[in-house]
């Protein structure tokens, strides 16, 4: 994207998120429930904890998706070796505000991990996701082989692929991926992070990257999607490195359609949703929305 | 307390301590590893001194001057290092007393056979060959156990608790994980490691422990140049054995003597092979062996001329022997031998390496692996990585860390990603976009540099249908490419990978350059 795009982009979005405040105001979480299919809230110079916690509230707080006693998967992108402000995994805030939130909506055990692409341990400690979220008593472990099984999907790509148990022992499955830049697939964000939980040689999927990742979607379905943009990585992604490529947009979506998130997410990088290869056959398939003109949209500035 | 009691606690207090920095030689994710784990061989003066001689006034990591405390200790107490601290001593004494009797003390002339030995290693590394690695103790211990012993052991106790995880029978799987998850957390590696000859290098340490069963001590008495060095160094020690006049010469104490250092009727009492371990002390029936400080009377240590001149002349020989190789001729190197970020140029870094495997045990992915033949004889148990093992992890630095002798550097992260160890190319004949028009772009994804070295060009192919489709081609850009290996372990052309890294470029090479 060049600048002019971006800021044209962000000149956008930045005046819905002023319109959505002022429709915004005085909604209460359970009123904002009903309402909206989406939540976008931006707060520059506010913590990413705090924009992150505004957006689960706009979309109806997590006592909509969580319930007392669950056991619940947080999946953030812990794929790289990188720091947060490189914004190559999800902000550590981020992940920790919905771990918070998790445990105050009464989940009785958090569970957060990651088959990542770099040394596992170095990606959990640099990206301080781990320091971050087991201190909030959340359950921090490594990927272990042993717990991957053939599962069954019945996709256009993908028949069967060895996943992640946890995924299917869980009361409650939240997404929280980082919005970024792919080589590939263009932009990664929340349906492409499910790879996070893919067994063998996951690579392999890049041959038919759009089908795949729907696929994967059919039986992977999270209560909630958080969709970290407090940075974005804009190129050389997905791991990037220079700070040159990380934008600034103190930016969380929350919301329960992964297609739907993807595709609004595609805006923020001055794209369409049906730029994306598996936006398209989410759509197609019928898992989501890609058409954002139609969705209810709580903006909100925090 | 008896002294050797204390000397006992002590041999299993050094021995507890060797074994707990070795567990720490593993990354916890922190840029460093929090523990001084190379300690060990920092206190050994021999691999100090070859590291000396062969690097002709190099630098020297400071670390490595504690060795010197080694040999001021010896100087005044005797082989104490050897009796109370070397952990191949102790895990010797250990075997050994799995053997009853002790053998009658050989002719003490086969205890001249570490001195030469030494001789040997030493005037060889004068001569800028560094080999004492192969049999210095320190050295040899930490890289049984990091290539061999505790692989093996670690997978063993891992396959045991697999077993078990598979049973499925509910109460005792959940014992069993927790079990589990407890010596994960302390003891077991991070991943199940394997190395490339760990069978060869452990058996040639299981022969070391079982030679304790022909002989208590056999490798600390004959063999060990380290030994040899402290024995020569306490030659001039103070540490005086004493027998009063109520010896009856029964030669209980020359049965007890673990390093055969008193002859039969304890008329004589050798100071350089003693290790101070205080058996004759305790055993004696008339408690007339004491120990002391003085000045003793030095005894001719008679290695014999002619043996000495031999030792000196094979250490000279093995110089252009080992280096009779076309691995010598400046314009020829193994393109296969990636040697770890920060290795100095290959001459200099084989005349510091001591192949004590402490880069291998810490390396994050495994990729590091020992050398057999590749970099020639004298290169044998170097580390090179091999990245369909594992790739150099773009923002680890641990390897040069953990090298006490300097032959890898240890540099900051900001440094260490700009060195270069070899190139990529790609194998067009097996890259699915290249080869078969099959999209994929593993390589570039997981390039770690920035902007990446890996770059992708969109390009019209035809399938076999004559259908056009347009794939993104991998290229390398050469000035960019450090060679970590990301691509070649991660490209899922299984087995023989379409991308694949070679050492031309490498940064500590002049004459193994590409570019201009």
């Amino acid at each position: 994207m060049d600048r002019r795009k971006f800021l044209k982009t962000a000149a956008v979005t930045g005046c819905g998120l002023l319109i959505g405040e002022a429709l915004n105001y005085g909604t209460s979480p359970s009123e904002a429930a009903e309402k909206y299919d989406l939540a976008v809230a931006h707060g520059a110079g506010k913590s990413p904890s705090e924009i992150t916690k505004s957006a689960i509230n706009a979309i109806g707080g997590m006592k909509r998706f969580v319930s007392r006693g669950d056991i619940v998967v947080v999946k953030p992108n812990i794929g790289w070796d990188r720091l947060p402000e490189q914004a190559a995994n999800t902000n550590p805030e981020v992940v920790a505000a919905v771990v918070k939130l998790c445990f105050e909506a009464g989940a009785k055990k958090v569970k957060v991990f990651d088959r990542t692409c770099n040394d596992p341990r170095r990606c959990y400690k640099q990206s301080g996701i781990e320091d971050a979220v087991s201190s909030l008593g959340a359950e921090v472990s490594f990927i272990d082989e042993r717990r991957f099984r053939d599962i069954s999907i019945k996709g256009q790509v993908l028949k069967s692929w060895p996943l992640y148990r946890d995924i299917f022992e869980a009361d409650k499955i939240i997404n929280a991926p980082v919005a970024k830049h792919h080589g590939l697939a263009k932009l990664t964000m929340a349906m492409k992070n499910w790879m996070g939980v893919m067994g063998g040689q996951r690579g392999s999927i890049h041959q038919k990257i759009g089908e795949s990742l729907a696929d994967l979607c059919l039986v992977i379905k999270p209560s909630l999607t958080v969709l970290d943009a407090v940075r974005i990585l804009t190129a050389n992604g997905p791991q990037g490195g220079d700070l040159k490529d990380v934008k600034r947009l103190d930016t969380v979506i929350a919301g329960v359609d992964q297609v739907a998130i993807d595709s609004y997410g595609a805006t923020l990088f001055g794209m369409k949703g049906s730029d994306l290869s598996y936006v398209k056959a989410g759509n197609a398939m019928g898992i989501g929305s890609m058409d954002i003109s139609r969705l209810k949209i709580n903006r909100l500035n925090v | 307390m008896s002294k050797q009691v204390l000397r006992k606690i002590s041999q299993g207090l050094f021995l507890l301590l060797f074994i707990f920095l070795f567990i720490q030689t593993e990354s916890k994710g922190h840029d460093t590893l929090g523990y001084p784990v190379r300690l060990f061989l920092d206190f050994d003066p021999l691999i100090f001194l070859t590291t000396l001689f062969a690097s002709r006034g190099g630098q020297i990591p400071a670390g490595f001057f504690l060795s010197l405390i080694t040999i001021l200790v010896t100087i005044v107490l005797g082989r104490v290092f050897c009796g109370w601290v070397c952990p191949l001593g102790t895990l010797n004494t250990i075997v050994g007393s799995l053997r009853r009797r002790h053998s009658n003390p050989p002719d003490a002339k086969w205890h001249r056979a570490k001195y030469y030995i030494l001789i040997m290693l030493l005037v060889s590394s004068v001569f800028t060959l560094q080999i004492a690695g192969i049999m210095d103790p320190i050295s040899l211990i930490i890289r049984s156990f990091s290539l061999s012993i505790y692989p093996l052991a670690d997978n063993g106790i891992r396959v045991l608790f697999d077993t078990i995880y598979h049973t499925n029978i509910s109460g005792l799987v959940g014992v069993s994980e927790a079990f589990y998850g407890l010596l994960k957390k302390s003891l077991l590696a991070f991943q199940p490691l394997f190395y490339l000859q760990a069978v060869f290098i452990g058996l040639i340490f299981f022969l070391i422990l079982g030679m304790n069963l022909i002989e208590k001590r056999f490798w600390c008495k004959y063999l060990c140049p380290l030994g040899a060095l402290l024995g020569l160094c306490s030659r001039f020690s103070v540490l005086k054995r004493e027998t009063s006049e109520g010896c009856t010469g029964c030669g209980t104490c020359a049965d007890a003597c673990q390093a055969g250092a008193i002859s039969q009727n304890n008329e004589t009492w050798s100071n350089s092979e003693c290790l101070v371990c205080f058996s004759c002390d305790d055993i004696c029936p008339q408690t007339a062996v004491s120990f002391g400080f003085g000045r003793h009377k030095k005894q001719a240590m008679n290695l014999g001329r002619r043996e000495v001149m031999a030792s000196m002349l094979s250490g000279v020989l093995a110089v252009p022997l080992l280096r009779s190789t076309p691995l010598s001729k400046p314009a020829y190197s193994n393109p296969d031998v990636l040697r770890p970020p920060g290795a100095l140029d290959e001459k200099e870094f084989l005349k510091r390496c001591v192949k004590c495997g402490e880069c291998m045990k810490v390396c994050i992915t495994n990729g590091l692996q020992p050398t057999f033949l590749e970099a020639g004889l004298e290169g044998i148990w170097s580390p090179r990585v091999i990245p369909r093992i594992g790739h150099c992890e773009y923002r680890c630095t641990l390897c040069g860390q953990v090298c006490p002798s300097g032959a890898i550097r240890r540099m900051p992260i900001e440094e260490k990603t700009k060195v270069v160890i070899g190139i990529a190319m790609i194998d067009k004949g097996r890259c699915l976009p290249y080869a078969h028009a099959v999209p994929c772009i593993v390589c570039e994804e997981m390039c770690p540099t920035s902007p990446k070295a890996i770059w992708l060009e969109e390009t019209v192919v035809r399938g076999r249908d004559g259908k056009e489709l347009i794939v993104q081609q991998p290229h390398i850009d050469l000035d960019l490419c450090i060679g970590c290996g990301i691509c070649e372990a991660k490209c899922p052309v299984g087995n023989r990978a379409a991308v694949y890294v070679t050492n031309i470029g490498e940064s500590r090479s002049k004459a193994n350059q590409l570019l201009l």
